[in-house]
């Protein structure tokens, strides 16, 4: 479950990268870019790449919160353990449900 | 008023969750051969010539298709393409998702089948598997067997091939965007660029892992067109089917015993079908999602058919109309042309026409202008009012050209450029675009205070082509 939540966040993150990655640098140069007044010292293939991963970055968060809000914030909160492993005295220990 | 009360049933969430996604079992692909296997070996030599041979072709004194990220050109054949002509690419990409449906109405998932490169490379990575480890069977004992030096060389030598395989298909993509000659010269002197080496690294690993790991998990987790292909299924869409009236009851026989007499249908229960399916399905149970129409079952099963000497067709390509109404052939063929395909046909040609002709009428340079930021308006030379401007010019053809710029739409207009012959004249290398500067002077008080609207004119002086662009005339109160 845990692969597929993780493939689910960077797959579909990455498919939209590519498209930012196409609209933004189709109507930017790389080489106009400054950081602080100063031309980048990156090749333009460099800052393609690089403003790839922030891209992908970016829309990795946005999956992993989707993927968060969809998930009920019991089974988040849940605790891991089955209920008859829970320690001595933990309160839930009885419940079996979260 | 009596009220339904609908119990719900609570279950418990792992459980659901683990039979949503089952561990999953791995797949050893049977070898077929037949009729759509050689449709689908010929699909994957098509395609992969295409993809493994095109950043080789040259045309002219370049590689004849290039997407130079690096100057930011796109060389198309005769096409020289700058980022400013984005729209032609989203064209291509409407263009291409539309044939998708087309194809999808018509005839299922062929793509998927046929010339998807999951597919394709897990084809060939199968391929390679199967010449350096065996078929199926022999595959399935040597992966439970314990670990032998025999299968550690086997294994090995594998993964080596594989590997070999996918950095050369990371090499080919990273030709399409860097020229591929230099690309390859400066990797065999080990010298390749850090970016470049990334990409080659980063798709190769990725073809790696796709067509040598994940393979059917691709399609049935990661590729949004699988899910929601029904929707563009209909009722005449071809599927892979399996004829369950003819084939159940299925059970062994003898090859001398008559089905009807012992009371079975046409299927021998042999489940080679289940065997050769690449994503494991058994197709008796009916269309599933995880299929992907490749035909490797009506393949093996039409084999079979032929050794008990039955009639071939018990697995085979079909619509659900036809199955339901018994039709013939010729009567599947006419529904081809049913309203949907009909729509999606004339969208797509009228599109492909569009943008075939967009094409030809482009100009062969294009112009932006802007103003510049820096000087609203100034006076020059005591009497002269002056406003600036900047000017790009993209020439792309493949050959040096000179332009005149001009400039009307308000009176006594003058032009003073910074182009290499001033007086508005600009010459402009093959494929090369310039930022020029212009000065547009007016006399003083011959106009009104306020905006003006103004033309630029750009005409090429080696050919009859010329560009507008408007833009706007400041004159302070
Ligand atoms: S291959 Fe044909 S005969 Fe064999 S199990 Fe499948 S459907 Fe039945
Ligand atoms: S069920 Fe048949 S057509 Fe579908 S994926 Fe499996 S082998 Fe291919």
């Amino acid at each position: 479950m845990r692969n597929m939540r993780l493939m689910w966040i960077a797959w579909p993150a990455f498919l939209m990268a590519g498209v930012m990655e196409i609209l933004v640098f189709s109507m930017l140069d790389p080489s106009d870019l400054t950081w602080f007044g100063q031309p980048l010292a990156v090749s333009r293939q460099g800052i393609y790449t690089l403003a790839f991963f922030m891209f992908w970055g970016i829309t990795m968060a946005s999956s992993a919160l989707t993927t968060l809000l969809s998930i009920s914030p019991f089974e988040v909160n849940r605790c891991p353990l089955p209920a008859r492993e829970r320690p001595d005295g933990c309160p839930k220990q009885e419940s079996s449900c979260c | 008023m009596t009220q339904k009360v609908i119990p719900i049933v609570t279950q418990p969430l792992d459980e659901v969750m683990v039979s949503l996604y089952e561990a999953q079992k791995k797949i050893y692909p049977r070898s077929v051969s037949g009729f759509f296997s050689k449709w689908r070996w010929g699909m994957i030599w098509l395609t992969q010539i295409v993809f493994y041979g095109l950043p080789w072709l040259e045309w002219g004194q370049r590689q004849a298709v290039l997407f130079d990220l690096a100057s930011r050109r796109f060389y198309l054949f005769g096409l020289v393409l700058y980022p400013q002509d984005l729209i032609y690419l989203t064209g291509i990409l409407v263009i291409s998702a539309l044939s998708l449906f087309l194809f999808t109405a018509v005839a299922g998932r062929l793509w998927c089948g046929f010339s998807c490169p999951q597919t394709v490379y897990t084809e060939i990575f199968l391929w390679i598997e199967r010449k350096i480890e065996g078929d199926r069977a022999a595959r399935m004992r040597l992966d439970s067997l314990p670990l032998t030096s025999e299968k550690a060389l086997k294994k090995g030598l594998k993964h080596l091939v594989w590997i070999a395989l996918a950095l050369w298909t990371g090499l080919t993509l990273v030709g399409y965007f860097t020229p591929i000659r230099e690309l390859l010269l400066s990797f065999e002197q080990a010298s390749l660029g850090p970016w470049e080496s990334f990409w080659v690294f980063f798709y190769g690993f990725a073809t790696y892992g796709n067509a040598g790991f994940m393979r059917e998990q691709v399609c049935k987790y990661m590729c949004p067109y699988a899910r929601f292909q029904s929707a563009m299924f209909d009722h005449d869409t071809l599927i892979v089917t399996y004829d369950n009236a003819r084939g159940e009851p299925r059970g062994g026989r003898a090859r001398a015993a008559d089905p009807k007499s012992i009371g079975l249908g046409a299927c021998v229960d042999c489940t080679l079908c289940v065997q050769v399916c690449p994503t494991g399905i058994d197709i008796r149970d009916g269309l599933q999602y995880e299929c992907i129409g490749c035909g490797a079952c009506a393949d093996v099963c039409d084999t079979v058919m032929d050794k008990m000497g039955y009639m071939r067709g018990l697995v085979k390509f079909s619509t659900q109309n036809a199955i339901s109404q018994k039709w013939t052939q010729h009567q599947i063929i006419k529904r081809v042309l049913r309203p949907r395909v009909l729509v999606y046909t004339t969208i797509l040609l009228v599109l492909c026409i569009g943008l075939a002709l967009s094409l030809e009428m482009r100009s062969p340079f294009m112009v932006d202008v802007i103003r510049d930021r820096g000087v609203m308006s100034r006076v020059v030379d005591g009497d002269k009012l002056e406003n600036l401007y900047r000017m790009q010019i993209m020439n792309t053809t493949e050959k040096l050209q000179h332009y005149r710029i001009s400039a009307s739409g308000l009176n006594g207009l003058e032009i003073e450029s910074d182009g290499d012959e001033s007086n508005g004249l600009v010459t402009i290398g093959a494929a090369q675009s310039q930022w020029v500067t212009i000065h547009l002077q007016i006399p003083q008080e011959s106009a009104e205070p306020g905006s003006h609207p103004i033309q630029f004119v750009v005409q090429a002086l080696d050919s009859p082509d010329h560009v507008s662009e408007r833009a706007i005339f400041l004159v302070p109160r």
